[in-house]
């Protein structure tokens, strides 16, 4: 019967996997993480009262079942987080049959690279603890599974103090190596994973002004326009306006932003009980827009939050840009109207759309009240055999005449358009709002991702009392172009550390925080050259900071790897001495065994006399490995080893 | 050096018929500066073996012929009167000669061996207060019959611990003393042998026997075999720290004879019976003979 590991390798092993499972036990179905936690009692208890594996029948079903409970959770939706629930699941099942050096040694190591796929989901600094005692752990368990020795496991009973003690310094010798790994390793000035084609490539996003087809242009680009963190659960789709450039000035064919459109705004909002908190990573569009929800009370420092609430960054946006903002849906914008912006806000061209003027003045009549009028349009874009369409025709000198009376069918920005001048035209102060409408709710991950064909406009009217009030035509019209791309919300925190205490700790380590940012997660390409530069270093191509990171490596890991070679040729013995093993391995299971009393040289000369014509053979390798084993200088083993390794006895 | 060596193994063989495990076992004792006891019946080679070792090594030799009438002066020699100068001359007795053969040790009264095995375990005779150095190499080849003989004092325990190896000759196989029948004369063989060898030389090996390298797996085996005669049941006691010593030189020197450079757990396999045969003995009651005890802790041993 063989041997059963250790207790103490096997509680080391299932404290590392269950520690780097945490979060995402979290993250899923409780009664699964519950089963994957169930498995691991269930280990630790075979261990303690040395059980041997379930049978192999048990433990194929019960794995299935796993699988196709995942399934089931997760409705096949194939992301990182259904990702990663299938591995800790498949963990949690081979603990059934982790009895052999081989598995203890598996889960450990999977142990480090499942502490990893956390940081798909979170870079927080928090997942930095969760890191390092992780790591830690695994390690400790790597040194505990390690005290194996030739297949037998060492009674190396009593203390844990020299595993710990020996794991902590492996830690931190690796420590110099990660941290030159982290600084030198080249980096790009985009993320590898997930977001392929960062630079623009002769694509558009939004631009800055608005005329027929600039926006049904980016219809088809399914490429990512930003990607949405929820602190909270996210607004439902009828809400998921993201706010770009505002469009004030109408020359008859195209809309574009005012004289004033980089003011600062001087209206306080302020947070209002249906606050949003959101991060948001914005994909470069070499644009200074921040796409942000109504109505931003506050973004990063270096943004800027104009009169109309568009949100500025300092630069054109470049790179993969995270931001931090709140928004307050509830706020009123403007209640009173300078005359200054109500001119502005009703200014058309004279000499342009003369049927739609006429249906303007015809509505003023019959509705007087602004909101009637505006009820009455709406009604009748609804009821009218108005179509969404993509193949628009294009529009003449005439855009809202020929769109309103003769076509009837287009993208969003010619509702807004004709829309926009309908209400100019009957005196209601009207400006067109471009950016995005909705988004994809990535159930497994958790966030919500706006591609650029979620690129949409909409027009704000001023309503007396109200302010700018947000009116989309293309929702009476289509209300599913509204709609799309829902799904349904996961409720409940988003992860086990989504907890007030931690946010306190948050608080409390902001300033930690803040470095982290900075120099971790913000250590980018530009960092990494700004901070070579700060060493005096010219601007290196990004094979001359790989030159330079396996410059410094070698320097770093020279001590070491001097410490190690001194130690007496520990390893290169050992792997003669599995060479040689293996070699008596393959001639036992042709009947010739080595009896313990007998010499090598004793073996290989019976074995000549027994089986002469590779009797030779087998005394010129044992000559060889006399030599390395007995010998006083040490020949190259090498040529042992691979002969030995080489060597198969023919069948007698 | 090495090439000297092999050519005077080679002689000794040719005088020595089928005995090459004998012959190797007494360049062993010689280059470990150790002594020889040979136990076997009269007329099995004893005496040539002696001679031929003698003759290679090119020093000067002796046989002693033990009786039961012997003084230990007969072997240490005397101090004479001169009358003429009116003062002592001491005259060496054949203990003085770099190799000596000690014919049927065990024939003398114990007073008379334990004379000549002191002069063996110091190296120098002390006559009359004063203290003669032997000459160097200093080995000597003892016969002892076998101990049911008639007229015999067995050696004390003591005393045989002053031999490093102790072995056997045995009968030749019948094809080797076919040979021997046909060949002439082995004392005519012996007039042809060559001093391959001298004095300096066997110094000079048996220096470079002990600095020879013995990897740590032949020391643990070593260590393994002394353990299990020390836990082995049917024996009064275990090898002692200077038996590993010795087992740890001889098997050095053998590796020297054999021409290797380093140590095998050949070399100690080879040894430890004639080492260890004399110096263990198995309890009464075991019903086991010595060689019977050292045969199967070799068995049982494994060899790492």
């Amino acid at each position: 019967m063989k041997q059963l590991p250790p207790f103490s390798a096997v509680a080391w092993t299932i404290a590392a996997f269950v520690i780097s499972a945490l979060p995402h036990l979290a993250a899923m179905p409780p009664w699964l993480a519950a089963g994957i936690l169930g498995a691991c009692a269930w280990r630790l208890a075979a261990a303690r009262y040395r059980w041997g594996p379930p049978p192999r029948l048990l433990r194929i079903v019960l794995t299935g079942v796993a699988l196709v409970f995942v399934l089931v959770a997760f409705g096949g939706l194939w992301g990182r987080r259904t990702a990663t629930v299938l591995l800790c699941v498949m963990l949690g099942a081979k603990m059934m049959e982790m009895f052999a050096v081989r598995d203890l040694r598996l889960v450990a190591s999977v142990s480090f690279f499942l502490i990893a796929t956390q940081f798909l989901f979170s870079e927080r600094l928090i997942y930095l603890v969760y890191l390092v005692s992780g790591s830690l752990v695994a390690t400790i368990a790597l040194t505990r599974i390690q005290t194996v020795h030739g297949g037998q496991w060492t009674a190396r009973g009593g203390s844990e103090l020299p595993a710990i003690r020996q794991a902590a310094v492996l830690l931190m010798l690796a420590a110099p190596v990660a941290l030159t790994l982290f600084v030198l390793f080249p980096r790009l000035a985009q993320p590898l994973w997930g977001l392929p084609d960062q630079v623009m490539d002769g694509r558009t996003g939004l631009s800055e002004d608005m005329s027929p087809g600039s926006i049904s242009n980016l219809f088809l680009d399914d490429s990512p326009a930003f990607r949405v963190e929820f602190d909270g659960p996210p607004p439902p789709p009828g809400e998921r306006y993201w706010r770009g450039p505002v469009l004030w000035n109408f020359d008859g064919t195209t809309w574009t932003r005012p004289f004033f459109g980089d003011a600062p705004s001087r209206q306080f909002v302020a947070e209002g009980p249906r606050s949003l908190s959101y991060q948001v990573q914005l994909e470069p569009h070499e644009r200074r827009w921040l796409f942000v929800l109504d109505y931003p009370v506050r973004g990063p420092d270096q943004a800027l939050i104009t009169v109309d609430h568009q949100m500025l960054n300092r630069h054109p946006v470049t790179t993969l840009t995270r931001y931090d903002v709140v928004s307050n849906p509830d706020f009123t914008d403007m209640p009173e109207l300078s005359s200054g912006a109500q001119a502005v806000a009703l200014r058309l061209p004279e000499d342009r759309n003369p049927r739609t003027r006429a249906l303007a003045q015809e509505l003023r009549e019959r509705h007087p009240d602004d909101r009637a009028l505006i009820n009455a349009v709406l009604g009748w874009f609804r009821e009218e055999a108005f179509y969404y369409t993509l193949s628009a025709a294009p529009l003449g000198r005439h855009g809202a005449d020929e769109f309103l009376f003769d076509l009837r069918s287009g993208y969003c920005e010619y509702y807004a358009s004709a829309f926009a001048i309908l209400m100019r035209a009957a005196g209601i102060p009207t400006r067109i709002v471009t950016g995005y409408q909705g988004g994809f709710w990535q159930a497994a991950s958790e966030y919500l991702l706006v591609r650029q064909s979620d690129a949409h406009a909409w027009t704000e009217v001023w309503l007396e009392g109200d302010g700018w009030t947000r009116v989309d035509p293309t929702a009476a019209v289509s209300p599913a172009r509204i709609e799309q791309g829902s799904r349904s919300v996961i409720d409940g925190p988003r992860h086990l550390f989504d907890l007030n205490w931690v946010e306190n700790l948050r608080n409390q380590y902001d300033r930690i925080q803040h470095l982290w940012n900075r120099w971790v997660l913000g250590f980018d390409h530009d960092r990494q050259r700004s901070f070579l530069r700060g060493l005096g270093l010219p601007d290196l191509t990004t094979d001359r900071i790989a030159l330079l990171m396996l410059l410094v490596l070698g320097l770093v890991m020279a001590p070491l790897s001097y410490a190690l070679l001194r130690q007496p040729r520990g390893r290169a013995a050992s792997e003669v001495e599995r060479a040689w093993q293996l070699m008596l391995r393959r001639l036992k299971r042709r009947g010739l065994t080595r009896q313990a009393s007998e010499t090598p040289l004793e073996f290989a000369r019976r074995v000549r006399n027994a089986r002469p014509q590779e009797g030779e053979r087998i005394v010129e390798l044992a000559l060889m490995y006399c030599r390395i084993h007995y010998g006083e200088v040490q020949d190259d083993a090498r040529p042992f080893i691979e002969q030995a390794r080489a060597f198969r006895p023919a069948r007698a | 050096m090495q090439a000297d060596l092999d050519r005077a193994l080679a002689a000794v063989n040719r005088v020595i018929v089928d005995k090459s495990e004998v012959v190797e076992l007494a360049f062993s004792a010689l280059l470990a500066g150790g002594h020889l006891l040979i136990e076997d019946l009269p007329g099995v080679g004893k005496t040539t073996l002696a001679q031929a070792l003698s003759l290679i090594l090119g020093g000067s030799w002796q046989r002693v012929q033990f009786t039961n009438d012997m003084l230990p002066a007969d072997i240490l020699g005397v101090s004479v009167f001169r009358r003429d100068d009116e003062q002592f001359e001491f005259r060496p007795g054949p203990v003085f000669a770099n190799v000596v053969l000690a014919d049927e040790i065990n024939r003398a009264t114990p007073r008379t061996q334990s004379a000549l095995l002191e002069a063996m375990a110091e190296g120098q005779v002390t006559v009359d207060g004063q203290t003669h150095r032997l000459p160097q190499p200093f080995f000597v080849i003892a016969t002892q019959n076998p101990l049911d003989m008639a007229g015999t004092y067995p050696l004390p325990d003591s005393q045989l611990d002053r031999f490093l190896l102790r072995t056997a000759i045995g009968y030749p196989a019948p094809a080797e003393e076919r040979r021997l029948l046909i060949e002439p004369d082995r004392r005519q063989l012996l007039t042809e042998l060559n001093a391959e060898l001298d004095g300096a030389r066997v110094m000079e090996l048996i220096q470079r026997a002990a600095s020879l390298h013995v990897a740590e797996p032949v020391i643990d085996y070593i260590q393994a075999l002394i353990q299990a005669t020390r836990a082995h049941a049917g024996l009064r006691a275990g090898l002692s720290p200077r038996a590993a010593l010795a087992l740890i030189r001889t098997a050095r020197a053998n590796a020297l004879v054999r021409g290797q450079t380093f140590c095998l757990p050949e070399n100690v396999k080879l040894i430890f019976p004639a080492l260890a045969g004399h110096r263990l003995q198995p309890l009464p009651e075991s019903g086991l003979s010595s060689t019977d005890v050292v045969e199967e802790i070799i068995d049982v041993t494994p060899v790492p």
